[in-house]
């Protein structure tokens, strides 16, 4: 496992919110705005940290909205555009949004230019590698299965219906983030969570069990 | 209607708790790569091994011309949902500072009982059959981190943090000295073992830092993680123990 990823200098800054006095010398956490501001500016030491910070984040929504083994490559791209838009940034907007609207736009570069299905179909993790099966409660077992049967029925989804599921939910982006990373209206982020959670619940829930009983 | 609106919400916390058990591979490191691409030439869509050879020559001979102190340099990396940001020179205890596990607080801190804990997040909370039952746990910024407090122990105070396994978000910052920290084996996983005090920030799921300032860590600190929780034990304890009270933790 490799720990060197980039290399940053100290801040050695007079005055800030978010620091730490240490003998005498001033050391502090670079924050999001500070770290944009100063990568604007071509310090590509600040934007490494950016980049640490939002790996995961911005693989994770890369790989759920379909680059699959490919996500990887997404993040760079994405990493690279970013930093070269970073003009058109507004500083008081959230940094995370703005970067995931990026790697939406480069997972779909790269579905269309493959001209395959958006989406590879989502899957439910193993409970725990390391253990026997005798040492998983019933319980669990049972949660597993629902989880498995819900994250198969989000997979039978139409496209848009799916991708505003995995960001409101896989991801937890709330509407207006989401809104933003899709460039969708957010009454569009609104009405298609509403119609794939029905859809949701007609692939769910048998027909007989929907009838409100009368009486 | 009603009951309509009622499988919405059910619906909605199961997707959420789905969402947390999907298969995700790992992320490559690309913060490297990254800045290589934004350092050559814009048309170039990725340097061969020459140029990649040429540049971690280049950081040696930074590393090596550069007298410790002058231009620091740091490393910034990441592991079980901490981002280190390692720094030349020792980071020194400020006079002015109490320094005791369970120092600066976390966002909405809530004291309740391990049982209720459970209920109040959504990954498994690991207790070190080696210490026993926590005097005092705390659950903070909704669910997000829980900790566990041991005042009194042969090590002195000694505080569990764990947070959700193989997490998308950093959780916290650390700035360590670039010397003191060592990859080690817990529960045949790989955890860090970081010597020495550092400072440590709590990062908000936006990557902004609290408000509340960074705080120094008391004695030594141990990271690691299962598939669902990863963990930090920091106290005024050595290597053998913290890893022998890691291995307890179920």
């Amino acid at each position: 496992m490799a720990f060197v990823l980039a290399l940053t200098r100290v801040q050695r800054e007079p005055h800030g919110g978010g620091r730490c006095i240490t003998d005498g010398q001033v050391r502090r956490a670079i924050d999001d705005t500070e770290a944009v501001a100063r990568a604007r500016g071509g310090d590509l030491d600040a934007y490494a940290v950016l980049v640490t910070r939002y790996t995961l984040r911005a693989h994770r929504a890369a790989f759920l909205l379909g680059a699959g083994e490919e996500a990887d490559d997404v993040v760079q791209e994405a990493f690279v555009k970013a930093f070269r838009h970073l003009s058109g940034f507004r500083t008081d907007e959230a940094f995370g949004p703005w970067l995931l609207r990026i790697v939406v736009n480069e997972t779909r570069n790269l579905t269309r230019s493959r001209r395959r299905r958006a989406a590879l179909a989502l899957r439910v993790g193993n409970m725990d590698p390391g253990a026997a099966a005798g040492d998983i409660p019933v319980d669990e077992v049972l949660a597993a299965e629902r989880r498995a049967r819900l994250v198969a029925a989000v997979n039978a989804l139409p496209d848009k219906e799916r991708r505003v599921l995995v960001c409101r939910y896989f991801l937890e982006l709330s509407e207006a983030e989401t809104a933003r990373v899709l460039a969708w209206p957010l009454g569009s982020v609104k009405s298609r969570t509403s119609r794939a959670l029905n859809r949701l619940r007609g692939l769910l829930v048998p027909e007989q069990e929907t009838r409100v009983p009368s009486g | 209607m009603a009951e309509r609106a009622g499988w919405r919400d059910a619906a909605e916390s199961e997707l959420r708790a789905a969402g947390r058990h999907l298969a995700v591979p790992p992320a490559r490191d690309v913060a490297a790569t990254v800045r290589q691409r934004l350092e050559g030439p814009p048309a170039r869509r990725r340097p061969g091994w020459r140029a990649a050879l040429a540049v971690a020559a280049a950081f040696l001979a930074v590393l090596i011309a550069t007298p410790q102190g002058r231009a620091a340099i740091v490393h910034v990396f990441r592991f079980a949902g901490v981002e280190l940001r390692q720094e030349p020179g020792p980071v020194r205890t400020p006079a002015s500072r109490a320094a005791q596990p369970g120092g600066a607080a976390l966002p909405g801190e809530r004291r309740m009982s391990l049982a209720q804990a459970r209920h109040r997040v959504s990954f498994p909370i690991l207790v070190p059959s080696a210490l026993g039952p926590p005097a005092e746990v705390v659950v903070s910024d909704g669910g997000r981190v829980v900790s566990l407090i041991y005042p009194r122990t042969p090590y002195g105070p000694l505080r569990m943090d764990e947070f959700a396994g193989q997490p998308d978000q950093i959780y916290f910052e650390k700035i360590v000295h670039a010397g003191d920290v060592t990859p080690v084996t817990v529960n045949g996983t790989k955890g860090l073992w970081i010597k020495g005090p550092h400072e440590l920030m709590y990062l908000t799921p936006d990557g902004s830092p609290t408000v509340a300032p960074p705080r120094l860590t008391t004695g030594n600190t141990l990271l690691w993680g299962t598939p669902r929780v990863a963990l930090r034990l920091e106290g005024d304890v050595g290597q053998a123990a913290a890893l022998a009270i890691a291995d307890s933790a179920r």
